[in-house]
């Protein structure tokens, strides 16, 4: 499988490292940890380019084909939420 | 239809085509059943079985999307053994061991049960202290266990040369001489045949897509071969849950993830043990011969979800290489194939078996990769919390629960993280 | 002096080249370029091996990978190469081989009266008893009779090699119709590789008589090779494409035909593929057709074309096509009589028949090979008509040709995700193809004419490149053709009547006709049931020559349209691989993972420290001349560092700088006890958490400036953490401005710990620079500054809980620093010590390491409730009041003492309130021998509601037949104030 690295373009997914499906659900911080409600035909995943540039992905895949219909880096907020 | 034995055999053999009777029979689905579970998976059909033999429920229906056999149970690499870490677990896997000793004879049909020992190796003294860890707490729980040395584990193994130059030499390991293997096609079959003889329908090339429910309450399923009605559903899918489960609109702490393994071409009998071998990074390797001849092995998850049942060939190269590293003969023979499943990890890599919803839907799943040696156990305890309404001891600490309390039965101490566990 | 079987001329056999050979001590001799299998032949050797479940006598059936019967041991020994198929071994001078699954010998085979036995019980008879007194009284009989070859008792280490290559155009097949696919594709300015697993590019065209454009096909296949060769493309003979894996293609090249030298593994890329693989032959079920001198048509005559060597010298051939007629003269040319031809279809109109029936040869239409006879090789056959009428006729032979037709080889099609259709007059499915990127052509989509492979050849080459991206387009030439007709295959997978027990279906694992109908009544009533069941088409084989006939007879006993019934999926590899082909490099003896080294490496061995692993770093367990033993050295090593000093390699720890102008905000998120709070110049302990509030690693923050950080993890946990906060920083702390980066690699830490560190580091620090640094630093402050002119960075912490610094230096750096500080220690008997020492010293202390931090503890269940009450709201410090984690059954660290001075404490210990208890109330993390207290103390995790001091437990350790009774006390047990620490 080729995973499509926003910045370092097409690479064997033996490069990446995948994290965890998105999609929580649940009425308590607890379950929203735990419990998932994805859609196997598009299911949002974070995964990291871990042997690479080490930025950290927003993949959405086809689970029942393996295709990954689009590729992202993780959402960066609005300028107006940066500094402490 | 008659009983297997020997003497059928031989009559069999004299009689010819005349004396062949079905293991069950097709049939298409009825109206209504007071059971139904979904899944023709060795858990679903062992829980069919015990409903009929133990719990009265006679008009009980499995349904199967695909063939009975073809997930999971038919592409495991069928060791079975009940040498956990945590109390909850030992107890239920213990179960299950003890009724794979007379699981053949009770469904008169041969199970190949095969005690071989199950042999974890240490790599490192640590590693030998958290075996130790586990050992200690199997043995106070009633469940045999030994700590071998290196030498020990060369004599116990003698396909196993300790000495061989590796990264990870053997520093000993922990071992389950009750533990094994089972011919995993034959316990699909075994239990389909005993449960259709006690009057279960299996109806094969069934998908569910959905419930009815009737006043809220559920009051059958949805299928590809029409509506059934039901008093009780029960869900024993597998790697096929998190799908299911959405379908249904069930939000699940699982992942459904690809596991590979592969078989050698066969060869006399070389290796008369189960071993698993662990080491850093995500290297590991568990194997054991077949009756056949071939070496049939696996390692860890590919690593990221998957439906599709085919894999990355990088993982297989990295068992092939745990593999010729911890049995350098078999450098020499060849892979005939692999082949994939689809497993569905947990976020604390323990299952669930319990009642959704206060309603008379039941779940059993999140077997992640260890679903094959559960099965006679966890067909009888899912049969007596449908027939019951309630979960017995055994499996109380499997429900769904435990997430949000945070009763989590965590054996390697991953986290929520279904990749790692 | 020609072997027997051997013709004088013909072949593509080096005859000046003679290579002797030996098969069950038999020696006999061959030429360069024959098989083992055309030498074993061309010898009049016929009986090879016995089949797995009947013990059959068993002889060649191809000449080919799809091989079921013919396999050997090469090599016989130590070193042997099981199950290597012999009709693709090449013949090499001094070969030893022997035939496998016989005891005593091929002839005199004592299994084979177990194998009566399985044959009359039919399929899964060992499902159906067995049972009583239990399976594994029966197992070790039943397993010794399965099984094939024996594996060898040493590996083999091969220097592994391995190529990816990247290309436009990836042909798969060196045919008719891949050689033209090739050159359309190549033509067009694709970069091509063509994959060929024959040690020589053609294909059929071996072995067909045709003319293309003039000359003679041979003769054209010589000059296709040169004119691809001239465009560039990249001709790989020899290499099987074994598996399709999404993007990537996986070939095996294996020039030997075994695991050897010259095996490769090529990974390939390719734009688009043309999957030109050919058809493979298949065979007819009928009685006796598995003795030795039964083949596949195809067989018989490419050992003839090839080999020029004779597979018997009175044949019938059994057929239900065209091209037996064609391949009848032949295998006349070639010197092998026809005794008959026998056709099930009527008599076709063509003018070959008369021809052969002008040369003696009896044509048999409408009749069918009842049975054949023979032992260990045939002797004749019964033939009658196809409908059972008139009277059986028997005829003699010593080598039967039978084809039931072609099956288009659709593995890899199947494997890149083409689906199927039925073709009712070819019998057999082909590839649909949809897709531009995988284009089946050739025989392989059911184009077994020569002229239209070629078409069909050229045409696919075309859209590959296309596909490709490239597109130059030249004129198109068609080639003229003059070849065998087409076939005119009528499917016929199975003689009627006739013992069903006899008619094998596959070969390797004796599948009959009756196997398949019993399956049947026996409700497996799929294809992928009756596989399982029956065991066909699981051999090395893979099912190539059965997998077809088998669902067509299955097809034909369920009454239903083969179409539906379907093949059982291919798997990959559509080639067996040896196993140490696939590890790769990382099969060789010591190198399957990476092997880390510090910097200090070199000098810990001229030490003579015991290096061990600890992960993927090579770490110093102890210094064999401080002791005889692991227990003795070690307990010498932490014995000095209290009385004098140590020196201890930690480069290993994880090491992260955190800057940015939200540095501090960001580690509030991360850590308990508030780094914001550190003072620059200073230290703190600190311990991060993971989503779920367990603890997820500890270790020391280092304010370096203002928003500028460096934070140390355990060694074993680096990795993650550093993920962890990566993954942080983008996500969930996303607004803030930060930046992680790992410094692990580039410093070294060198630890000198002990009462007389100080003055030893005044020897070897510049005092210029380091005297009053020497002089103020407190516990837990650091100083930056330089040796010889590289930054070093002094800090003083401990974890032995005497005085002691960490020396951070550049990783080039350190031998020298190392070197420095052993020569001037050394008077004041400052020596080196290892892991196992500072295991004593740490678990004296209570500090913590991943046995005590394992992924299922809490911070409370470490004590530290007071880090969690000062810290800021962090990660997974929401889930922290859940209430499972304050139950009184949930464990809290505890120190142990052993009651008795000579008892020994071992971590894995459980821990019991008294000595005939089975409750675990918890377990003893670490212990070890304490030279400070002269006893075994350790560390444990204890239910909290038994965890009150001076309390007398149990340390359970069944498997190492010991109990020892040890006190509760507080997790520290040397110097609890820290006074050392702190002089």
């Amino acid at each position: 499988m080729l995973i499509s690295c926003p910045f370092c373009g097409e690479r064997e997914v033996a490069e990446f490292e995948f994290r965890c499906t998105l999609e929580e659900r649940g009425a308590t911080a607890a379950e929203r940890l735990y419990f998932r409600l994805a859609d196997p035909r598009r299911s949002l995943e974070h995964w990291q380019h871990v042997r690479g540039c080490r930025m950290w992905l927003e993949l959405h895949r086809d689970l029942r084909t393996g295709r990954v219909l689009r590729t992202a880096s993780v959402p960066v907020p609005p300028a107006d939420g940066t500094g402490s | 239809m008659g009983a297997y034995s020997a003497f059928g055999l031989l009559r069999e053999a004299i009689r010819g085509p005349r004396a062949w009777q079905p293991l069950w029979e097709r049939r298409a689905p009825e109206a209504a059943y007071d059971v139904v579970i979904v899944g023709g998976g060795g858990h679903g059909l062992a829980t069919a079985y015990h409903l009929a033999r133990h719990f009265g429920l006679r008009r009980v229906a499995v349904l199967e999307r695909t063939l009975i056999g073809y997930g999971n149970v038919g592409r495991n690499t069928t060791i079975v053994r009940s040498n956990y870490l945590l109390p909850e677990n030992q107890h239920f896997y213990e179960d299950a061991l003890r009724r794979w000793r007379s699981l053949g004879r009770e469904l008169n049909y041969n199970i190949m049960f095969s005690p071989r020992g199950v042999l974890d190796l240490a790599t490192s003294d640590d590693q030998l202290a958290a075996c130790a860890r586990r050992g200690n707490a199997m043995r106070l729980a009633g469940i045999d266990a030994e700590l071998l040395d290196r030498a020990a584990v060369g004599r116990f193994a003698r396909a196993l040369d300790c000495g061989a130059v590796r990264q990870f030499p053997i520093h000993g390991g922990l071992l389950q001489r009750r533990g094994g293997t089972v011919r995993h096609d034959a316990v699909a079959w075994g239990y389909a045949r005993a449960a259709a003889r006690l009057g279960v329908h299996i109806i094969e090339q069934c998908e569910v897509l959905g419930v009815v429910r009737v006043a809220g309450r559920i009051a059958g399923v949805e299928t590809s071969r029409g509506t059934i009605a039901a008093e009780r559903v029960g869900i024993a899918v597998a790697g096929g849950t998190a799908e299911l489960a959405r379908r249904l609109g069930i939000a699940l702490p699982l992942e459904t993830h690809l596991l590979q393994a592969g078989v050698t071409e066969p060869v006399k009998p070389m290796l008369d043990r189960v071993l698993i071998y662990m080491f850093p990074h995500g290297g590991e390797v568990y194997v054991s011969q077949s009756d056949r001849g071939g070496l049939v092995f696996g390692g860890m998850l590919d690593g990221y979800p998957s439906m599709t049942q085919r894999g990355e060939i990088t993982r297989v190269r990295d068992v092939a290489a745990a593999l010729t590293s911890l049995l350098p003969q078999v450098k020499q023979l060849r892979l005939l194939r692999h082949w994939a499943g689809m497993n569905d990890m947990t976020m604390d890599g323990s299952p669930i078996i319990d009642r959704i919803g206060g309603d008379e839907l039941y779940l059993n799943g999140g077997w992640c990769y260890g679903g094959f040696k559960a099965t006679p156990a966890s067909g009888y305890a899912f049969a007596e919390l449908i027939a019951r309404g309630r979960a017995s001891e055994l499996i109380r600490a499997f429900r769904l629960s435990r997430f949000a309390s945070g009763h989590l039965l965590d054996e390697s101490g991953a986290g929520p993280f279904p990749s790692r566990q | 002096m020609t072997a027997r079987f051997r013709n004088p001329t013909g072949g593509s056999v080096d005859r000046s080249r003679t290579c002797r050979f030996t098969f069950d001590r038999q020696s006999l001799r061959g030429f360069a370029g024959d098989t083992l299998a055309s030498a074993l032949l061309a010898n009049g050797v016929h009986l090879i091996g016995r089949s797995t479940k009947c013990r059959r006598p068993r002889g060649i059936f191809t000449a080919g990978p799809e091989e079921p019967n013919a396999l050997g041991t090469l090599d016989p020994g130590d070193r042997q190469i099981p199950n290597v198929p012999l009709t693709v071994a090449p013949l090499a001078d001094g070969l030893v081989f022997a035939s496998q699954n016989r005891w005593p010998s091929l002839r005199f085979d004592l299994s084979s009266i177990a194998g009566v036995a399985g044959a009359r019980f039919g399929a899964g008879f060992y499902y159906k008893t067995f049972m009583w007194p239990a399976w594994r009284w029966y197992e070790p009989l039943i397993r010794g009779l399965a099984g094939l070859g024996c594996a060898p008792k040493i590996g083999v280490d091969r220097p592994p090699r391995e190529r990816h290559l990247d290309c436009d155009v990836l042909v798969v097949g060196g045919g008719a119709a891949g050689l033209s696919a090739a050159r359309a594709a190549a033509s067009r300015g694709a970069k091509v590789v063509l994959c060929e697993q024959d040690s020589s590019l053609g294909g059929e065209l071996q072995f067909e008589t045709a003319t293309i454009d003039g000359r003679a096909s041979s003769r054209w296949l010589i000059d296709s090779e040169r004119e691809l060769r001239v465009a560039g493309v990249e001709l790989l003979t020899g290499t099987a494409v074994v598996g399709c894996y999404d993007d990537l293609l996986l070939a095996l090249c294996q020039p030997a035909g075994y695991p050897g030298e010259a095996d490769e593994l090529l990974h390939i890329r390719a734009a688009a593929r043309v999957l030109a693989t050919g058809a493979t032959e298949r065979a007819i079920a009928f009685a006796g057709n598995d003795r030795p001198g039964v083949m596949l048509l195809g067989a018989v005559e490419r050992f003839a074309a090839r080999f020029a060597v004779r597979a018997g010298n009175e044949a019938v051939l059994f057929a239900n096509h065209d091209r037996v007629y064609c391949a009848a003269q032949r295998l006349r040319e070639a010197g092998i009589r026809i005794a008959a031809i026998v056709d099930p279809r009527a008599r076709p109109e063509l003018a070959v028949l008369e021809e052969l029936e002008r040369g003696g040869v009896r044509i048999c239409n409408e009749q069918v090979v009842e049975q054949v006879l023979g032992g260990h090789r045939v002797s004749g056959v019964i033939v009658r008509h196809r409908d059972g009428v008139g009277t059986p006729t028997r005829i003699s032979c010593d080598v039967l040709g039978a084809s039931g037709g072609w099956t288009p080889a659709l593995q890899l099609a199947t494997q890149s995700g083409l689906a199927q259709r039925y073709d009712a007059q070819l019998g057999a499915f082909i590839p649909v193809s949809e897709s531009a990127t995988v284009i089946p052509a050739g025989a392989a989509r059911g184009k077994l004419e020569l002229a239209a492979a070629l078409a069909d050849g050229t045409a696919a080459g075309a859209v590959a490149a296309t596909a490709a991206g490239r597109d130059a387009a030249p004129a198109e030439r068609p080639a003229l053709v003059s070849a065998d007709p087409a076939p005119a295959v009528m499917p016929f997978w199975r003689v009627v009547g006739g013992d069903e027990k006899r008619q094998f279906v596959d070969l390797q694992n004796d599948v009959t006709v009756s196997d398949l109908r019993q399956a049947v009544a026996e409700g497996f009533r799929e294809i992928e049931h009756v596989k399982r069941y029956t065991a066909l088409g699981v051999g090395t084989d893979q099912g190539k020559t059965s997998g077809l006939p088998g669902a067509a007879i299955l097809a034909e006993f369920l009454g239903k349209p083969l179409a539906e019934v379907g093949v059982s999926r291919p798997r990959p590899p559509t080639r067996p691989i040896p196993l140490g082909v696939l590890a790769g490099f990382r099969g060789a003896p010591g190198t399957v993972r990476p092997v880390r080294h510090t910097p200090l490496q070199a000098d810990h061995v001229a030490d003579g420290a015991l290096m061990e692993p600890a992960g993927l770093w090579l770490r110093p367990r102890y210094y064999r001349d401080h002791g005889e033993s692991l227990a003795a050295a070690a307990e010498f090593e932490a014995q000095r560092v209290r009385a004098a000093g140590g020196l201890f390699d930690a480069s290993t720890l994880g090491k992260i700088e955190v800057a940015g102008p939200d540095a501090a905000a960001f580690l509030d998120r991360i850590y308990l006890a508030r780094p914001s709070g550190i003072g620059i110049g200073r230290a703190r302990y600190c311990v991060m958490l993971r989503e779920d509030g367990m603890v997820l690693d500890d270790g020391l923050v280092l304010r370096l400036a203002a928003q500028h950080f460096l934070l140390t993890t355990s060694t074993h946990a680096a990795a993650a953490v550093l993920s962890h906060l990566e993954y942080h920083a983008a996500c969930s702390a996303a607004e803030l401005a930060v930046s992680c980066t790992d410094v692990t690699d580039a410093w070294a830490v060198i630890v000198v710990a002990g009462p007389r560190t100080r003055q030893l580091l005044r020897k070897v620090l510049p005092p210029a620079q380091w005297r009053e640094p020497l002089e103020q630093l407190r516990h837990m402050d650091f100083h930056c500054g330089k040796w010889q002119s590289r930054p070093l960075r002094l800090l003083r912490a401990s974890f032995s809980g005497e005085l002691a610094y960490e020396l951070h230096c550049a990783a080039d750096a350190a031998p020298p620093l190392w070197r420095a500080l052993r020569r001037h220690g050394a008077p004041d008997g400052v020596i080196p010590y290892g892991l196992e020492a500072l295991d004593i010293l740490r678990v004296e202390k209570g500090y913590l390491t991943s046995a005590e931090i394992n992924g299922q503890v809490s911070p409370y269940d470490l004590r530290l409730d007071d880090m969690v009450k000062r810290s800021a709201p962090c990660i997974g410090s929401g889930l922290l009041a859940r209430p499972a984690l304050h139950e009184p059954s949930r464990p809290i660290l505890v120190g142990l003492v052993a009651a008795d001075a000579t008892a020994r404490l071992d971590a894995g210990a459980q821990l019991i309130a008294a000595a005939r208890s089975t409750q675990s109330l918890g377990h003893v993390t670490s212990a070890v021998w304490s030279p400070a207290l002269g006893r075994a103390v350790g560390l444990a995790l204890l239910a909290r509601e038994f965890a009150a001091h001076d309390r007398e437990v149990v340390a359970a350790d069944p498997l190492r037949a010991r109990y020892t009774k040890a006190r509760v006390t507080a997790a520290v047990h040397f110097d609890p104030t820290g006074e050392r620490m702190r002089l």
